[in-house]
């Protein structure tokens, strides 16, 4: 039995990445996730860039984690310059963060996972087969963009946060009805609970390490510690120790190891590290997917994303009555305490946890700029993946083959453009 | 009835010339705007695109287009025609590209009476904050042309038409 597998330019992930399966005699012969996308140079972008407008620029590098990587890069030079931003700002982050959860999860749920449960080929057919379904996810998304305008200005590429503080503040009736939306929308969510519950999830088993930031009072999204579910915690700014990158041939992004041959980033290794601080009703949620932790099923990252929908618009709701409760005011920025260092921040952004680790001179330029982007950490787990899930599969006829294979690229959600920036293409 | 004109610029200003529609947009905020028109820059907005085109009578689309044409040429493009670039995925720069938004948008019946896009041909979509001298070029006549769509099917500020 010989088969080969060549998905060029995997469709419904962001960017453009191939699957490359080999199988002669019954024997696995090459298994490769390769990431064929033109390098993008954002640290060089920012080299010479005043501290200022480096949120702006990395805001940049996506239209999906736009407040994942402002809210890094903005957490990396305070840190360089020793800003602690006031109790406001923290909640103001917060609420706009789980906004972009919500806005990504949505859409990779619903516009990318479905359609290959539901059988259909791609979002479109899927409007026609189950309108209210593409309706309720435009709805559910409409509502985190909206949350993030409320809060930072605009739906995507935020404006208003900046270094020690916001130059924006939302008024009361905005949070009012904000929260009164959020309420609103517990149907759609518990619509949505039901309906991935219902969905027959591949059997697929493969422990692997998980990483995710940590928090001793709360599900962290934003800071914290790294915690890897085989029993390490380091701080943020030991990073290099737990992502030790390496180049591979036929990659441009680069990969990324540390106790394990690979570790998994993501809703997932969010879910195993920090299931006790869900919210109440996310854990129900997860009950119902039949999910407990640990969970070793890679398909299942979706499923801890619908658990995150859930504890993200909980927990929107309680950031929200504590705003409210304290009132909004108007805040100067808090200004740096040195005028130049270096600085790591982190957060848990959609798939994962991202470093940006900014040097910033005495000029307030930067001098140097190190981003770890989530998917890059993925790609070698699902190289892993693949390898174990082949040889189960390589009887099947090789359409259902490839399905399986695409159905587990997707699985991690990847975001191949961002996660290139290694100038190293090799082409046969 | 829906009423009122949206304006949305798209694209990656960190993508060389793809940052056509944030810059155009950026020019726009600066000019006085008929009642009734807003203008929003959205970056790579994917399938967000569809929850924009709601509401709206007609939308306004600003984005580098590659049409074959000589870098900086500007084309103004009506809903069959958008779907006839769009769906090239050579010539579409996003992913999901306009026409799949388009599409669903069209398939859930929530797209807007009249949809416009106004296309710049890029000379160079690359990692890089700056237009190219042929693209900018084409901004000021890109807005001036925009504006003037937007003042001929709307009542002046003083009440004539």
């Amino acid at each position: 039995m010989s088969k080969r597998i060549d998905v060029h330019h995997v469709t419904r992930v962001e960017g453009h990445g191939n699957i490359v399966v080999e199988v002669a005699d019954s024997q696995l012969k090459e298994c490769r996730f390769d990431v064929v996308e033109t390098p993008r140079f954002f640290e060089a972008m920012l080299r010479g860039r005043p501290y200022t407008e480096a949120s702006h620029i990395t805001s940049r590098i996506c239209g999906i984690c736009a407040t994942g990587h402002a809210t890094t890069s903005l957490r990396a030079s305070e840190k360089a310059l020793g800003i602690q931003p006031s109790q406001q700002t923290v909640l103001l982050r917060k609420l706009s963060f789980h906004g972009e959860i919500l806005d990504s999860h949505i859409l990779h749920v619903y516009m990318l996972v479905a359609p290959d449960f539901l059988g259909v080929g791609s979002v479109i057919p899927l409007a026609s087969s189950h309108p209210e379904v593409v309706l309720r996810a435009l709805r559910m998304k409409k509502l985190s963009g909206d949350m993030c305008a409320i809060v930072t200005g605009r739906h995507t590429h935020p404006i208003a946060m900046t270094v020690g503080g916001f130059t924006h503040f939302p008024k009361r009736a905005e949070l009012e009805s904000l929260r009164q939306r959020l309420e609103e929308v517990r149907a759609d969510v518990d619509a949505t609970v039901e309906l991935f519950a219902s969905l027959p999830w591949p059997q697929f088993e493969r422990d692997t390490e998980y990483i995710s930031l940590t928090k001793p009072d709360e599900y962290a999204f934003i800071d914290g510690e790294i915690k890897s579910s085989d029993g390490v915690k380091l701080p943020i700014e030991s990073y290099q120790k737990v992502t030790n990158e390496y180049l591979v041939p036929h990659s441009s992004a680069k990969f990324t190891r540390f106790q394990r041959e690979s570790y998994m980033v993501g809703a997932l290794a969010r879910f195993n590290n920090n299931f006790d601080q869900l919210h109440p009703r996310a854990k129900a949620a997860a009950v119902a997917l039949g999910m407990k932790p640990k969970v070793t099923n890679t398909y299942l990252n979706s499923g801890a994303q619908v658990v995150e929908i859930v504890h993200c618009v909980e927990d929107a709701i309680l950031i929200i009555n504590q705003l409210l409760e304290m009132g909004v005011n108007p805040e100067e920025l808090v200004p740096p305490t040195r005028q130049s260092g270096d600085g790591v921040g982190a957060c848990e952004v959609p798939r994962g946890i991202l470093f940006h680790h900014y040097w910033i001179g005495e000029d307030g330029n930067l001098t140097g700029a190190n981003c770890i982007i989530p998917t890059n950490q993925n790609i070698a787990n699902l190289e892993a993946d693949m390898r174990v899930l082949v040889p189960q599969i390589m009887h099947k006829p090789i359409d259902a083959m490839r399905l399986d294979l695409e159905m587990m690229v997707r699985a991690y959600d990847p975001c191949i453009s961002c996660s290139v920036h290694v100038a190293k293409l090799v082409t046969r | 009835m829906e009423t009122g004109t949206l304006v949305i610029g798209i694209g990656n200003p960190l993508q060389g010339d793809d940052g056509l529609g944030a810059c155009a947009i950026q020019m726009l905020a600066n000019e006085v705007l008929p009642a009734g028109v807003q203008i929003e820059e959205l970056g790579t907005p994917g399938w967000g695109l569809v929850n924009f085109l709601q509401g709206w009578q007609r939308v306004i689309l600003i984005d580098a287009v590659c049409m074959g044409e000589e870098p900086g040429t500007l084309r103004r493009l009506e809903k069959d025609e958008i779907q006839l670039v769009a769906s090239d995925p050579v010539r579409s720069l996003h992913e999901p590209g306009l026409a799949e938004s388009l599409s669903l948008a069209q398939t859930l019946g929530l797209l807007p009476d009249e949809i416009v896009l106004y296309g710049v041909e890029p000379a160079c979509i690359q990692p890089g904050g700056e237009l190219s001298p042929a693209v900018r070029q084409a901004v000021t006549p890109l807005v001036k042309q925009i504006l003037g769509e937007l003042w001929k099917k709307t009542r002046t500020p003083n009440g004539s038409c």
